[in-house]
């Protein structure tokens, strides 16, 4: 009986880590899940990163999508830095981790399929056959 | 049916020479064969009444079903794809990119070493001395619709100028967009760079 | 239904009227019911009749005339012909591309034609164009359900080619690996044949472990699947840390995981009536036929190269080989699961026995050097260059080399003519000979069981292609 008792009230605190009932379903909408745990951190584009190491790896570290996107959340959101600890390739989050960032770096971007910013291929070298012009009169 | 007879006679030479030699080796008999399949039904009182009792109360189809439903009660092993991801390596072989040194130069010296060894193909180099004298590719091409992920460019590359990244969350939805270029690449690297130094350095002992 | 019949007689002569009229009558059991007719059953005087010779004209049949020649009648011939169906190469119990051309009286096979070709990608002259080197990978894509076996065996007979012998580590690494790719293609193997048969919950919780083993390929190789780990001259990278642990880990609990699917299909009922006498070959046709691995040893016949010749590590570690009896799918079954658990046994060992040194040759003309070295050394930078764009050489000969894969005896015959490609590059996929067997093991078997014997021959049309 405490068993469920504990469950009861693990349910409990998962919804007020959640900021009550009605944010709870909001996120339940988005996420179609319900956990709560430590806040590693947050990236420049607003993605939280959790961890609650309670879960087995391979759930044991999430990501909230950026409000921002609301439902357009995508896998592809997650910068470099983050990747590599939420797919557990490293421990320490970037947070803590010395990550160099050097000036020529660019920002992340999400894939861009099926925007108008997709990538377009062509060709690095000049065109190696000059088109002709007719000369005009 | 003469072949049957020549495996028969093998299993008495066998048993023969099993019961015969080793206990005079203590060379341990490696020829261990072991009979799972299944095996004449007893059919004395005591197991006829066992098996027609397991038949009647459905005694395995309920054990079965028990199991069944104690996996009900199981941690489910699904993972909420977007939100939380699958574990990875350092060595994970994904999207492609082209690095550049910590100056900010490229690292391509066009060697092309990896257009030689890529069993499909998928890259094309063409390359051209620059203004400030240093050889440098013109054209890098990878078809990413023919690349089968084998990991022999980064092996090959001398310079590790293109490895493949950790990402693969690059799907398109049109093939054109995965004819990747030099600038798609070096693209790819300035962004992924963070990540890729990193993993390459977690690997740096066994490479 | 007679009492019922007898109510609607009761009901009054119009109801039995309609009932006559409507068009079901034929089927009702309603109006079968109310006939009251008695029906003829052969009786004792008819049957007194057929005791004699029946073609002899007796007073009955005398007076029968053949029917007047009537030259403008239409004579039809009727014609009868089996019922043929295209079984594939979309059926999702076809695993893959087969496409099964069945002929069926009623529902029990005649024929079983498969027609194969539809993943042809010509592996092998790809190979001719290839440096040894880059012939690797197309293995993995041979079977790909047991991509390090495949690697495995091409790497043994390129290596008997240039008559070299690898590290001890090696040797285990390949071994571990080697098991744990049995245990990826078993798994694959008995939960689809379950799932064809109808099981569908076993295939869920096998794929689970099969996800952890992929984890393992990926944290060796980098791949999830087409690892190319396994190369001519040793294996690409040494193991990484904390994986032999994480391996022993999951080895310890995978057992578990076979007894359960063992508690639910072993004994059930329908597994058992589905599978026991299904698809049986006896000895000597599975011989004839050139059946290996488990299809072979199904039927009790001693055969298994890891036994009879062993290669890598697998005369240093110690494991049993299951051997069926009646050559049905039941045992065939009953025999993945055994070597399942032989696999944990053997995995065990190579991780208790692996020993410390080197994993690929000490020989840069063969084996590319290490990084740190070919950023140095100038003679390693030039072996790194020749190794990367010629490849290297081998010296002229022919082998065929085998190993036992999970599905069966897996054999490169490869000629080498002294250059830096395969002259010939024969591939001998077990699943071939088993699919070649098909029409033995499923003529006079109804429909349904033709999928069960798809899923007890464990084809994977990546081979049986090529």
């Amino acid at each position: 009986m405490s068993k469920y008792l504990e469950k009861f009230s693990r349910m409990r605190t998962i919804i007020a880590d959640n900021g009550g009932l009605i944010n709870s379903i909001k996120t339940i909408y988005r996420t179609d899940e319900l956990k709560s745990g430590r806040l590693v951190g947050e990236d420049g584009f607003g993605n939280k990163y959790y961890e609650n190491k309670s879960y087995f790896m391979g759930r044991s570290r999430w990501v909230d999508y950026s409000l921002a996107v609301n439902l357009d959340y995508d896998a592809s959101q997650v910068p470099p830095e983050w990747h590599r600890w939420l797919h557990y390739i490293a421990d320490e989050p970037p947070t803590e981790a010395q990550l160099v960032k050097r000036k020529w770096m660019i920002n992340h971007s999400e894939n861009p399929t099926g925007t108008d910013k997709i990538y377009v291929p062509y060709s690095t070298v000049k065109p190696k056959v000059q088109a002709w012009s007719p000369p005009s009169k | 049916m003469a072949t049957l007879k020549l495996f028969c006679a093998r299993k008495t030479v066998d048993s023969v020479l099993k019961h015969v030699i080793r206990p005079t080796t203590a060379i341990q008999s490696r020829s261990t064969w072991k009979d799972v399949g299944e095996q004449p039904k007893k059919m004395d009182w005591a197991s006829l009444a066992d098996r027609s009792a397991n038949t009647a109360f459905a005694v395995e189809l309920l054990k079965g079903m028990g199991i069944t439903l104690a996996m009900m009660f199981k941690e489910p092993a699904t993972i909420n794809y977007p939100f939380e991801k699958g574990p990875l390596s350092p060595r994970f072989r994904g999207e492609h990119a082209l690095r550049r040194y910590p100056s900010g130069e490229e690292r391509c010296i066009a060697c092309k070493l990896c257009e030689a060894i890529c069993p499909a193909q998928a890259i094309t180099i063409e390359a051209e001395t620059r203004a400030d004298g240093s050889r440098r590719t013109t054209r890098y091409d990878i078809d990413m619709t023919k690349c089968i992920y084998c990991g022999f460019c980064q092996e090959a590359c001398p310079v590790d100028a293109i490895v493949e990244g950790p990402n693969f969350e690059y799907a398109t939805e049109t093939r054109e967009e995965l004819l990747y270029n030099k600038e798609k690449l070096l693209n790819n690297g300035d962004k992924w760079e963070i990540e890729i130094a990193a993993n390459l350095q977690a690997d740096y002992l066994y490479r | 239904m007679a009492a019922l019949g007898r109510l609607f007689g009761k009901v009054g002569p119009s109801a039995s009227v309609i009932l006559q009229r409507t068009s079901f009558r034929n089927v009702s059991p309603i109006y079968q019911a109310s006939r009251n007719g008695s029906k003829w059953y052969p009786d004792k005087e008819h049957f007194e009749m057929w005791t004699q010779p029946v073609m002899y004209p007796c007073e009955e049949s005398s007076y029968r005339q053949p029917p007047a020649h009537n030259e403008n009648a239409i004579v039809t011939e009727k014609h009868i012909q089996n019922m043929v169906l295209n079984f594939g190469p979309q059926h999702p119990a076809a695993h893959g591309v087969l496409r099964l051309v069945l002929t069926l009286d009623g529902e029990t096979v005649v024929r079983a034609d498969p027609h194969i070709g539809l993943l042809h990608r010509a592996t092998e002259k790809l190979i001719e164009y290839k440096t040894y080197q880059q012939a690797l990978p197309y293995f993995d894509r041979l079977d790909y359900v047991s991509m390090m076996c495949n690697e495995q065996c091409y790497s043994l007979a390129v290596e008997k080619l240039l008559n070299i012998e690898i590290p001890l580590r090696a040797k285990y690494i390949r071994t571990l690996f080697g098991e744990i790719t049995r245990l990826l293609n078993h798994i694959m193997s008995v939960g689809t044949h379950a799932l064809d048969v109808g099981a569908m919950t076993p295939f869920f919780w096998l794929f689970e472990e099969r996800e952890k083993m992929m984890e393992f390929y990926e944290r060796v190789s980098g791949a999830r699947m087409h690892a190319a780990y396994v190369r001519p001259g040793g294996v690409y990278q040494d193991l990484p840390l904390g994986l032999m642990d994480d391996i022993y880990e999951f080895i310890t609990k995978f057992g578990q995981r076979i007894d359960e699917t063992d508690a639910v299909l072993t004994e059930n009922r329908i597994w058992k009536a589905r599978t026991i006498d299904i698809g049986v070959i006896s000895a000597e046709d599975a011989l004839n036929y050139g059946f290996s691995g488990v299809m072979l040893r199904g039927s009790g016949i001693k055969w298994d190269l890891r036994k009879t010749q062993p290669y890598d590590a697998y005369h240093l570690v110690d494991f049993d080989v299951p051997i069926g009896t009646n050559g049905d799918c039941y045992d065939r079954y009953l025999i993945r699961m055994e070597e399942m658990r032989q696999s944990l046994r053997i995995i065990h060992q190579c991780l208790n026995d692996m020993p410390e040194g080197e994993i690929k040759v000490d020989d840069n003309k063969i084996v590319p050097p290490k990084r740190a070295e070919m950023k140095e050394s100038m003679e390693a930078l030039i072996h790194h260059f020749k190794l990367y764009t010629e490849g290297y050489h081998v010296p002229p000969g022919s082998t065929y080399t085998a190993v036992e894969a999970p599905k069966g005896e897996f054999g490169v015959y490869l000629v080498s003519d002294g250059t830096n490609k395969p002259y010939r590059c024969k591939i001998k996929a077990p699943g071939f000979a088993h699919l070649a067997g098909l029409e033995k093991l499923s003529t006079k078997h109804m429909l349904a069981d033709v999928v069960a014997i798809i899923g007890t021959l464990d084809i994977v049309f990546g081979e049986v292609d090529r």
